[in-house]
């Protein structure tokens, strides 16, 4: 009994074993046809799809208004919705935007006459005229306005007048008629027209500004730009979508998500989520995902330097041969290598490397802790000395310790405490740090805005540092006013060289690599300096479609 | 009970101008200027004048504290320095982040943690009592934003379900609340045994058993509501720690609540977010100390809150 019933379960279990077998065959040839089939649906569906990109970003937790906020955060959503009447694109050349052409400038370099595109639209409906640019202009320079950025722009005439309220119109600005209008400076100011080319000179409507009056860059932002700001909370995202109407042209993207992260660690585990498609990639992260995701970074350098800021003032740091130990005593090569994990190039002089005016011939600073030691017995250290009291951010700790141990093998102690961003820029601005660590950025390829803003004689103060030079000031202000690029570049050149190499005002450690990473599906990312943008940014919905498990 | 109530409210009301007043002098003292921040480095000393004059920040310290209590009386916590906004809109808003994730966190928190007190309180001593009193152990030592960093590495980026930050849908507060909700279990549960413990021992229990009442009825009828009490004080406490913000854990997964604005507006010195949000902790503190004390003699006719 028991073995005709192993029998009759044996032929049971064939049996079935030959129909699944059966149906399997039959099933798999089927899926061979619906699987070519599906893919091409699928591939239309994924064609059909919304490009919607989701970018990770800190938030600024400033409005999207750029008279009133200075950071890249809030210029990275701004300038989607707003626009320039000139920008700087992704290699960092500028071009026209919202004009016919260059503005042209007169004989004495002083009279810049535009002509403004015709037909170009704001996302309310009304068009740009010379009105709203003049009634821009206007409201950066009323101090109810309250603009943070009016010193990039305030040598037009009038603009002082209207800043101490003693004036109500800008008189260095004269509407010809709607497309024309001409500017006015009180003396010849060389990068002028690149200053127009930035975030902080966006053209906004008239009567859509007036008309939202504090909300405006809070709730309400309308621009000629290739996106329309959908909603903006300041808190967790902000959503831009396709300006269907831009002038430029074809806007790749239906919409723009850009969420908000305050830790970077977040933001990258979102990344790897498929939370967001794109973000910045931060230099103590680089390591961490240069393994597996090393093909979806990007790398570019922005136009900074990263340098060890010293106040001339204090008793020890006021001596040029003290100074130049501290210079000499840094490598350069391997800080960059194993601080930086190779996120930056060694500094040869002050200038970042891809300004006009950067020397090319110098060589990497010297390192040379002998030399170094030497310098310090000749300016009458020989015992060593402390330089107490430096401040840095938390991002510059690790850079400064490693120059501090630097510093320690020839004798210099440095003394330094971390502190918050806020604390640091009350003590900087008051001009009584003795040394910290910072990154100067320039906001286009030009010299003026790197060495003008931050070693002038009369800026130096509030950046702690206290320079003062006549020949260096002599050469700045010379070079503002020279019109020929060359001639603009061997200005910078002498300065860079005065301050970096002969007088050691500043101790220049590296030019700063940034990356950024994105999914293989987001297409023509590219970003030219400090600001993201997403004129140009497409997604593939295909690569997208079989990016997803 | 309506002198009492009167009395508290009224110590309530000090409290909070008491503390008002500490953290206004503290936030003006400590190093740090927000206009310096706010303007960057090209501000020239006309600009910093002018916005500072804007903020009234100009003013002697009292004339502005003044000035923000007579505002803070209609309801106006201010602008925010740096975002534009209403304090009261920004602090409404992360509220509705924080409760969400507090009710949530804690409702998970309370069932679990009560229902494993009373399990390892019945079964004392046996390996299911040691097994989760250890668990409890682990629970509470575990800080809540660790638990949150593996959580997000091990179940959300292993499994690609959880979003791993951010708030967007339902399924986004699973990972969040079980991060925060963990710790407070944990501690209810430990709590839950001990107080079970010393009601299952008294005479009242032993009566009720020779009377043939059901353990489920015991224990849940007769052991756990005399075992509320202290319970009740953790859980009090705990709602209050909730309800003013998880500042580690809602930076970790990125949850604009509470916690994570206070941080910010502290970073960027906010003053008048900081401000707000001291209030608002100091209001949903006293008033959660205040509810549950008047719970107690609901509870337990045995307390009389006159009397105390």
């Amino acid at each position: 009994m028991k073995k005709v019933l192993h029998h009759g379960l044996l032929r049971v279990c064939g049996f079935t074993l030959a129909v699944l077998t059966l149906l399997s065959g039959c099933s798999t040839g089927h899926a061979a046809v619906s699987s070519k089939a599906g893919s091409a649906i699928a591939s239309q569906a994924a064609s059909a799809a919304p490009k919607v990109l989701r970018f990770g970003q800190a938030n600024s937790g400033e409005p999207l208004d750029m008279q009133v906020s200075t950071g890249s955060l809030s210029a990275s959503i701004a300038d989607e919705v707003t626009e320039s009447l000139l920008r700087f694109d992704d290699k960092n050349k500028e071009q026209p935007v919202l004009l016919e052409e260059f503005p042209t400038v007169s004989a004495d370099g002083t009279v810049y006459s535009f002509t403004l595109k015709k037909g170009i639209h704001f996302t309310d409906g009304s068009e740009l005229h010379s009105s709203d640019v003049k009634f821009t202009f206007e409201r950066m320079f009323t101090p109810a306005t309250g603009a943070k950025s009016y010193a990039y722009f305030n040598m037009i005439v009038g603009a002082k007048a209207m800043l101490k309220g003693t004036a109500s119109e800008l008189s260095g600005f004269q509407t010809v008629d709607d497309y024309h209008f001409k500017i006015t400076l009180e003396y010849p100011y060389a990068p002028f027209v690149e200053n127009l080319g930035t975030s902080y000179a966006d053209i906004f409507p008239k009567n859509a500004c007036k008309t939202a009056g504090s909300n405006w860059g809070v709730n309400v932002l309308v621009g000629t730009g290739p996106y329309i700001l959908k909603s903006n909370d300041q808190n967790t995202q902000a959503v831009l979508v396709k300006n269907k109407n831009y002038h430029g042209g074809k806007v790749n993207l239906d919409e723009i998500d850009i969420i908000f992260y305050s830790d970077s660690k977040t933001k990258l585990l979102a990344y790897e989520n498929g939370d967001i498609d794109l973000c910045d990639l931060p230099a103590d992260l680089l390591s961490q995902y240069s393994g597996s995701y090393a093909k979806q970074i990007t790398t570019y350098h922005p136009l900074g330097t990263s340098f060890l800021s010293i106040n001339l003032k204090n008793e020890y740091l006021k001596n040029e041969k003290v100074r130049e130990a501290i210079s000499l005593a840094i490598n350069r090569a391997d800080l960059v290598k194993y601080v930086l994990n190779g996120a930056g190039i060694p500094a040869t002089s002050y200038l970042n490397n891809s300004i006009p005016g950067h020397d090319s011939s110098l060589g990497i600073y010297e390192y040379n802790p002998a030399k170094a030691k030497t310098l310090l017995s000749e300016a009458g250290y020989a015992g060593g000395v402390t330089i107490d009291g430096g401040e840095v951010r938390q991002s510059e700790k690790a850079l400064v310790e490693a120059i501090q141990s630097y510093l320690a093998e020839v004798g210099i102690k440095l003394k330094f405490k971390v502190v918050d961003a806020s604390t640091w820029s009350a003590d900087r601005v008051g001009g009584k740090l003795p040394f910290t660590a910072i990154t100067w950025n320039a906001l286009y390829p030009d010299a003026d805005f790197q060495a003008y803003n931050y070693f002038y004689s009369t800026n130096s103060v509030s950046k702690s540092v206290n320079y003062s030079n006549s020949k260096f000031d002599g050469l700045l202000d010379q070079a503002r006013k020279e019109s020929v690029a060359d001639k603009r570049a061997a200005l910078y050149r002498q300065a860079d060289y005065i301050l970096s190499r002969q007088d050691y005002a500043c101790i220049p450690l590296y030019y700063p690599q940034s990356q950024f990473i994105a999914k293989p599906y987001v297409k023509k990312m590219a970003v030219g300096n400090l600001i993201y943008h997403f004129w140009n940014v497409d997604i593939d919905p295909v690569d997208k479609a079989s990016e997803k498990p | 009970m309506k002198k009492y109530l009167i009395k508290r409210v009224l110590l309530a009301i000090g409290i909070i101008f008491a503390l008002s007043c500490v953290t206004f002098v503290i936030l003006n003292v400590i190093p740090g200027d927000p206009v310096a921040l706010m303007l960057g480095d090209n501000a020239d000393a006309a600009t910093v004048k002018a916005v500072r004059a804007n903020l009234g920040m100009d003013k002697p310290l009292p004339q502005q504290y003044l000035s923000w209590v007579l505002n803070l009386l209609t309801g106006d916590l201010g602008i925010s320095f740096f975002q534009k906004k209403p304090v009261l809109t920004l602090l409404t808003t992360a509220f509705q982040y924080t409760v969400r994730l507090a009710t949530i966190s804690y409702l998970v928190a309370v069932v679990l943690g009560i229902g494993i007190g009373i399990f390892a309180a019945v079964n004392r001593g046996k390996i299911a009592d040691h097994a989760l009193m250890a668990l409890a152990i682990t629970g509470i030592s575990a800080p809540s934003f660790w638990v949150a960093i593996l959580l997000q590495i091990y179940v959300g980026l292993q499994f690609k379900v959880f979003p791993v930050s951010g708030l967007a849908g339902p399924i986004s507060y699973i990972l969040p609340c079980i991060a925060l909700g963990t710790r407070y279990a944990a501690g209810i549960a430990r709590i839950t045994r001990t107080s079970m413990l010393e009601i299952l021992n008294q005479d009242f229990i032993r009566t009720a058993e020779a009377k043939g009442l059901s353990p489920l009825r015991t224990v849940f009828i007769h052991a756990l509501r005399n075992a509320m009490l202290p319970i009740l004080t953790v859980i009090g406490t705990n709602i209050g720690e909730l309800l003013t913000g998880s500042m580690l854990t809602e930076t970790v997964f990125n949850i604009p609540g509470i916690g994570k604005l206070l941080i910010d507006s502290i970073t960027k010195r906010d003053l008048p977010i900081v401000q707000g949000c001291v209030i608002y902790i100091a209001v949903v503190c006293v008033t959660i100390y205040l509810v549950v004390d008047i719970l107690y003699a609901v509870i337990d006719p045995h307390i009389r809150l006159e009397g105390n």
